[in-house]
């Protein structure tokens, strides 16, 4: 870390926010980028007219209550299934898979696909419950490829942008660094909002920040690279056709911001979908049930998590309501992390 | 909707935050009759000839069994001589009881007990009494250990007061990436930090007010725990916390925090200011990386904050499962 370089830029930051006057909000969209600015105490450092708003990139937190629900359903019928440990402990209407699996569900944490593979050995018809961007959906698309039946909650990002600039609070976004390695940069251009794709370390961040307010000084709805070391225009082509081969992309319904047309990766072959093999099993799930829970209006940036009537009261990373205080990239559960 | 896990026993439950102490305070057992320390690392009770006796258990669990600088095995021991050590305590003597998963290939329990004696004979701290189990294929996963501890001294636990020195015995970190490295099949030079520090006490006992060895939930647990008991504010120094380069990168990449890692063979001990140095100087002809990383503060009574590159934030207990990021 370079010290002389994160003053260089705060100062900049300052420069620039003074010429803007105005209030500007910014959102990182992504929870990496979040973890970043809690972590290092960012906010503090920042001038007083700039707000960061942490935005719907925690792919957990946007899973819909319903897709949460048919995984506890096809699990719950004694059908073998492996996710990523942060899928664990999203609350569904009534449970997770965390006390599913503490019930007897045959639910296995996985780090890696590799291991799915693994475990298919033993348990020729795992089901994979699939989340996550652009950046695990590749590795999903693997599993398609071997055979493997998927659940797929994956979602793509540019979209949702364009659902969150059309609201008109954010003057700009900070893109995410992973998943624009899979997309690249082009993959913005159609979303006429100044932004800046950047890594994750706080010099980058910083950097990521600075660039993105020059837009907003001078009025360029364009997107900036500066993370040029990994992300290129047009991503990584071996992912992105394998994307292509193994999902399509559909409308899809994100947690709190409702559903967003052609934002979701369903999978292509049928009889690879969970969806339609335990298509009998989901007919019986039961519609969700409302909550107080605002994760909608944090993952949208209207309200910050502190605002939540449920925050650190009824919602805590023990007892999570909301699948933001569930994740370690929910803006909820970073903020409580780091004491807010 | 309302406490999703309040009817059943969670992995969070085990992982040393807010959630551990919560389940131990339902446990509901109060009678302590004159033991004293029941949630430091070992409780002590007072002898009629004014020595104090100490006492500590640990069950270890590990997965995978075998790591880069260690295992199960030498873990067991350690920690427990350790647990005692930190407390004031000189070990006198171990127990060890194995629970075996039916099948278990006698060649892989011979591989951990051979560990275990070697710790044993190292530290001349010996293995006394113990208990052997073996339960039906797939109701236990290979091997649980347990270990308890007695030893005789006096209870290291001094006022602590502004300007008091936090010093750390070697870089954080180090246990948890070899294990992640070797579940997650990375290539790393990192290896364990578990070892038994009865000579790393030996030679500070006498220049530190208290000392508490770094297991689960990490240095940000351990503080925040001082920080409470005393009353007192912490501020640590991001730049003077030392940890590997790799370790650094490591988890960084797998987005877990650094500060709620577990070790199995570094202290935070506190000293007075005067004497940090001796301590350090101490510390290092064990290990080059020991460090003063902060100081007791006047403000924050039972906080603990961290001076990052940036600024002063809080650094909390940590709290739910340590899980690696998808994104």
């Amino acid at each position: 870390m370079n010290k002389e370089k994160i003053d260089e830029h705060l100062a900049s930051i300052k420069e620039i926010c003074v010429d803007i006057k105005r209030e500007v909000v910014v959102m990182e969209v992504c929870g990496g980028h979040t973890n970043t600015v809690m972590k290092y105490g960012l906010r503090e450092a920042l001038p007083s007219n700039l707000k960061l708003i942490s935005g719907p990139g925690c792919p957990v937190c946007v899973s819909s209550q319903k897709d949460i629900d048919n995984m506890i359903g096809i699990a719950r019928s004694g059908v073998v299934v492996a996710t990523y440990g942060d899928m664990m402990r999203v609350p569904g209407s009534t449970t997770n898979l965390e006390a599913l699996r503490g019930e007897g569900a045959k639910i296995h944490e996985i780090y890696s696909t590799t291991e799915v593979m693994e475990l298919r050995k033993k348990h020729p018809d795992i089901v994979f419950f699939g989340v996550g961007f652009e950046t695990t959906a590749p590795m999903t698309a693997y599993l398609l490829k071997k055979g493997v039946v998927v659940y797929s909650v994956h979602k793509t990002i540019p979209n949702a942008l364009k659902v969150l600039a059309e609201s008109g609070k954010i003057d700009g976004f900070i893109d995410p660094g992973h998943v624009s390695t899979i997309i690249g940069s082009d993959a913005y251009k159609d979303l006429l909002v100044p932004q800046a794709i950047t890594g994750f370390g706080v010099e980058q961040v910083l950097r990521g920040i600075k660039s993105l307010l020059e837009l907003i000084r001078d009025d360029k709805k364009i997107v900036v690279n500066a993370y040029q070391e990994v992300v290129k225009e047009s991503g990584n082509p071996k992912a992105k056709k394998l994307l292509d081969e193994e999902f399509v992309l559909v409308d899809s319904e994100w947690r709190g911001l409702g559903v967003i047309p052609e934002s979701g990766l369903e999978v292509r072959s049928d009889a690879l979908n969970a969806k339609v093999k335990y298509k009998e099993i989901i007919d019986k799930v039961s519609t969700p049930k409302k909550t107080a829970c605002r994760c909608g209006d944090v993952l949208m940036g209207i309200i910050t998590s502190v605002k939540c009537p449920l925050y650190r009261k009824s919602c805590t990373p023990k007892n999570p309501v909301g699948a933001c205080m569930v994740s370690e990239e929910g803006s909820c559960q970073i903020y409580y992390k780091y004491g807010k | 909707m309302k406490a999703l896990s309040d009817e059943r026993v969670s992995l969070a439950h085990g992982s040393g935050g807010t959630e551990m102490n919560e389940l131990i305070k339902k446990l509901g057992l109060s009678f302590r009759g004159d033991w004293k320390g029941f949630d430091d690392d070992s409780a002590s009770i007072k002898l009629e000839n004014g020595e104090e006796l100490f006492f500590t258990t640990d069950s270890y669990v590990v997965d995978p069994l075998f790591f880069g600088g260690g295992d199960i095995g030498k873990i067991a021991v350690c920690g427990t001589i350790n647990d005692l050590l930190v407390q004031g305590a000189n070990p006198l003597g171990i127990s060890l009881s194995l629970v075996l998963e039916e099948g278990l290939p006698i060649k892989t329990l011979d591989k951990i007990m051979s560990s275990i004696r070697k710790v044993s004979e190292e530290t001349k701290i010996p293995i006394v009494t113990g208990d052997t189990k073996v339960m039906e294929k797939n109701k236990v996963d290979k091997i649980i250990i347990n270990t308890s501890g007695v030893g005789l001294g006096k209870t290291l636990n001094q006022e602590l007061v502004v300007g008091d020195k936090i010093i750390i015995s070697g870089g954080l970190g180090e246990h948890a990436v070899a294990l992640l490295a070797k579940r997650f099949d990375y290539e790393t030079s990192i290896v364990s930090d578990s070892k038994a520090l009865v000579k790393e006490l030996e030679s500070i006992r006498s220049d530190i007010k208290l000392a508490k060895d770094i297991t689960r939930g990490g240095l940000a647990s351990i503080l925040n725990d001082v920080a409470q008991k005393q009353s007192v504010g912490l501020l640590i120094s991001e730049e003077l916390i030392p940890a590997k380069k790799e370790v650094k990168r490591v988890t960084e990449i797998l987005g877990i925090d650094l500060y709620s890692l577990a070790c199995e063979g570094r202290l935070v001990c506190v000293a007075n200011k005067d004497k940090a140095e001796r301590v350090i100087e101490a510390l290092r002809k064990f290990n080059k990386d020991a460090a003063v990383i902060g100081e007791v503060t006047q403000q924050d009574a039972g906080k603990v904050f961290l001076q990052t590159i940036i600024s002063k934030r809080l650094l909390p207990t940590p709290s739910g499962r340590i899980v690696p990021r998808i994104c």
